[in-house]
């Protein structure tokens, strides 16, 4: 019953989606926002990489509601499992190999340091701060597979994520009131292109993303893995 | 002048430092809601005057649109944000005395973000910034759905989750259609094209978009999670789901389908949605036993109410709509608030546990009827002025069928009368056996309750304050031609 | 076969999309229902990501001086898909802490075993 409500259901979404996508063929040139970004972008933002002037300069205000977003759902994890009662250590959890936790001790500044070059090459190369943040807290996931006692220091985690979200609302304030008067507006010196102090506020936000964004994944990995008994 | 994006930035600014004050004390980061709010309330009081004359388009970055995103404050943006702030600021003080336990901290930066979804829905003026306050909006409030932690709570926020979800993809799948047919994402933009491009793949965008905000909007097929989650809320959270995020689900659905689509020709459709959905939840609403679920059955009947209104598109029917839906923040989150310490002093949630409260907690009693007058829409209070408005303006349409159908809504509200004169009739006339103390609220819920029954008593009594920002609302909302040109100059 | 050709990358989208659907329509169980949810979500961003696309397109990246902007994909929707998987974790996460929840007071993950709100 269930199932043929959902195939028929299916079927009508399909042929109505169906229909709509012939009008928008497949491979087809660019629209003229995407035209406009690639020919402007360079000189209205500073960087080279056109989909981070997108994502940092010109839609830059999705950006602040994504990070809210990632904010709100690292919160609420921790709002739904800090009500079920105390937290249990992992007392009973076998330790990790020697290789995983020798292997660990070389890889973590490492990774780390891929993370942070990821995010602040963000307006140079493919990357940002969502892919930088999401490597740094893979490094603290490995910690965790390899020495199951480690605990990452929560207060710490939760003060960079306030910290570093403060600072790219501040710096949204100081387009306001700085240079052209727009929220968000880039108010630093562009630089030149291809280089890395350029770009004006898109590094520095790119930065407190990085960092956002990695202390929020460790945490809600942390949150989790205190679930797991 | 006061930019628009500081009613978003600022209580986001201040959200952030809700974790940090709770390091310091954990009282007083339920104070920074409060201060947001009042912030966000005053900001909007103070732009009001200035978007009746002409709406202030903000553009963010400093790009101009479409090519960057644009805040657009209009008589609607601006009233439905000081009717959020207004709501925020008075659950807040609320929220003091009534959340004591769990992670107080998280919760009152969850309230707040949640606040600034709603706020930043209202203000958009760009397709996928709408998606990203909506998310905002709707992962918070699965977040403090679940936030006692009782079996009924996680099973309503789980059922919310998976509804909400397949909701946001539906719109998400919608808005990649409008990219790939317009290749713009500004609204404005987009319905200045709406003519250049077939209509039917036009009307499948549109069918997804309608159904994924409709699962927040509460329009029914798309309602079955809200009667689990509002009754199995914190009754402050409930209050401002049932005032606030159903209504600004609304409002995202008529700005897409007036403004973007001007889609004219679905409006009849949108009608009869409207009264079925009010006619079911009032119906739905008659057989609940529990309290609180009533209330949010009530508040389905109320939101098919206010879609009937906006559905009939004249100015009259626009302008009622908007009034019903003030009318309904301030009557609902009222009985929400009142019903919260009710229940917290019977501990059940049974219609019949309410016996003998007229004696036991006389003030919130009373604040409980104010808000139950209010809503069957009994003079003097602000449920009449505007549940006037929406028949008088519907029967000075010609036709017989809307004539017929406003029968049935005066129906909907002889039920919805029904069922809550049963519960004031359990409140203040049934004898309890054994008296007990009198054991009244805590003086600073009573104190958010009387600010509510103050608004609904003095615009109940002098509607001609507000009439102003809805009537200029109204045309906001059906003048398509003045959105366009004011967005793209 | 050239309207597969054409078409593949949107019917590789929703074919994702229908996948995930169906899931969520028909399975009671909160993990699958997740695993769905995460199907369909993966579905729409692809089909966000192939409404950029244009034939033998580069990335809209200036990396070194002398490129031309001509092969260049639209970089809108690669913007909006990257916000589109970071809400999508958002949910995720949020879904599985619930099933935790959820788990721990039913002791099972089987949606229609939980009857507390039935009106």
């Amino acid at each position: 019953m269930r199932a043929t409500v959902g195939l028929i259901l299916l079927a009508v979404i399909g042929v109505g989606v169906g229909i709509s996508l012939l009008a928008i063929p497949f491979g087809a040139p660019k629209t003229e926002i995407g035209d406009y970004y690639i020919e402007n972008a360079r000189e209205d933002t500073g960087a080279t990489n056109v989909v981070t002037s997108v994502v940092v300069g010109y839609r830059a205000f999705d950006t602040l509601g994504e990070v809210t977003v990632l904010f709100v759902a690292a919160l609420g994890l921790g709002a739904v499992l800090a009500t079920a009662g105390g937290k249990r250590g992992r007392s009973g959890v076998e330790p990790a190999s020697l290789i995983l936790s020798a292997g660990n001790i070389f890889l973590f500044p490492l990774i780390l340091l891929f993370g942070a070059y990821i995010f602040t090459h963000g307006h140079l190369t493919p990357g940002g701060g969502f892919q930088g943040g999401a490597v740094i807290a893979s490094a603290f996931l490995l910690v965790y597979l390899s020495s199951p006692g480690k605990r990452i220091n929560e207060s710490g985690a939760s003060l960079t994520e306030s910290v570093s979200g403060l600072v790219f609302v501040a710096i949204g304030l100081l387009g306001l009131t700085h240079g052209t008067h727009y929220f968000l507006a880039n108010f630093l010196p562009k630089g030149a292109l291809n280089t890395l102090f350029s770009a004006g506020i898109i590094p520095v936000i790119y930065c407190a993303i990085g960092l956002k964004v990695g202390s929020e994944l460790a945490g809600v990995v942390d949150n989790l893995m205190e679930e797991t008994e | 002048m006061v930019s628009p994006v500081l009613l978003l930035a600022v209580p986001l600014g201040l959200a952030l430092c809700v974790p940090l004050v709770g390091r310091v004390s954990r009282r007083a980061a339920g104070f920074v809601p409060v201060i947001a709010s009042l912030f966000n309330l005053v900001v909007s009081i103070r732009l009001l005057p200035t978007v009746l004359e002409e709406p202030i388009v903000a553009n963010l970055g400093g790009f101009p649109p479409p090519f960057g995103i644009t805040l657009f404050a209009g008589p609607v943006g601006m009233l439905l944000s000081a009717l959020i702030a207004l709501a925020g600021l008075v659950v807040s003080l609320y929220a003091l005395s009534y959340i004591k336990t769990g992670p107080t901290v998280r919760y009152h930066t969850l309230y707040m973000l949640l606040l600034v979804g709603a706020t930043g829905v209202v203000l958009t003026g760009d397709v996928f910034n709408l998606f990203v306050f909506f998310e905002i909006l709707c992962i918070s409030s699965y977040a403090l759905v679940a936030y006692v932690g009782d079996r009924a709570g996680i099973e309503a926020s789980v059922k919310y989750l998976i509804q909400g979800a397949l909701g946001s993809a539906l719109l998400l799948i919608g808005i990649g259609l409008l990219y790939g047919l317009f290749g713009t994402l500004n609204m404005a933009d987009i319905a200045a094209r709406i003519d250049s491009v077939d209509s039917v793949p036009v009307f499948v965008a549109m069918a997804l978009i309608v159904v994924g905000l409709g699962v927040e909007a509460a329009i029914f097929p798309l309602n079955a999670w809200l009667p689990d989650a509002h009754s199995s809320a914190p009754s402050s959270i409930s209050a401002i789901l049932s005032g606030i995020a159903i209504q600004v689900g609304l409002y995202a659905v008529v700005r897409m389908v007036f403004t973007v689509f001007g889609a004219s020709s679905v409006l009849l459709f949108f009608v009869f949605l409207g009264l079925l959905t009010l006619l079911i939840g009032e119906l739905c609403a008659f057989a609940q036993n529990n309290i609180k679920r009533m209330l949010a059955y009530s508040s389905i009947g109320q939101m098919g109410l206010i879609m009937f209104a906006l559905a009939i598109a004249t100015t009259g029917s626009v302008t009622g709509g908007l009034f019903q839906m003030v009318s309904h923040t301030l009557s609902k989150a009222l009985l929400f608030l009142a019903v919260g310490y009710m229940v917290y002093r019977s501990g059940s949630l049974e219609i019949s546990s309410l016996e003998g409260m007229g004696r036991r907690m006389p003030l919130t009693s009373f604040a409980f009827t104010i808000g139950v007058f209010s809503l069957v829409g009994l003079p003097p209070f602000i449920g009449f002025p505007s549940k006037l408005l929406i028949v008088r303006s519907a029967l000075a349409e010609q036709g017989v069928l809307l004539q017929v159908l406003i029968g049935l809504v005066l129906l909907a509200t002889v039920i919805e009368g029904a069922y809550f004169f049963r519960v004031i009739q359990t409140v203040y006339f049934k004898k309890e056996e054994g008296q007990e103390a009198r054991q009244d609220a805590p003086p600073m819920a009573l104190l958010s309750m009387f600010v509510f029954v103050a608004f609904i008593v003095v615009i109940g009594v002098y509607p001609n304050l507000i009439t102003d920002v809805l009537e200029s609302g109204a045309s906001e909302l059906l003048e398509r031609a003045n959105y366009i040109g004011s967005v793209l100059g | 076969m050239s309207f597969l050709h054409d078409y593949v990358y949107y019917i590789g989208a929703f074919g994702l999309v229908a996948i995930g659907l169906l899931i969520i329509l028909v399975k009671r169980n909160l993990i699958k229902l997740i695993i769905g949810l995460s199907i369909l979500d993966t579905g729409v961003n692809m089909f966000l990501i192939s409404v950029g696309y244009i034939r033998r397109g580069t990335a809209p990246i200036f990396s070194r001086p002398g490129l031309e902007p001509d092969g260049m994909v639209d970089p809108v929707p690669q913007a909006l898909v990257l916000t589109a998987i970071v809400i999508g974790v958002a949910i995720l996460a949020l879904a599985l802490a619930l099933a935790v929840r959820f788990y721990k007071t039913y002791g099972t993950l089987d949606l229609r075993k939980a009857k507390e709100l039935r009106w």
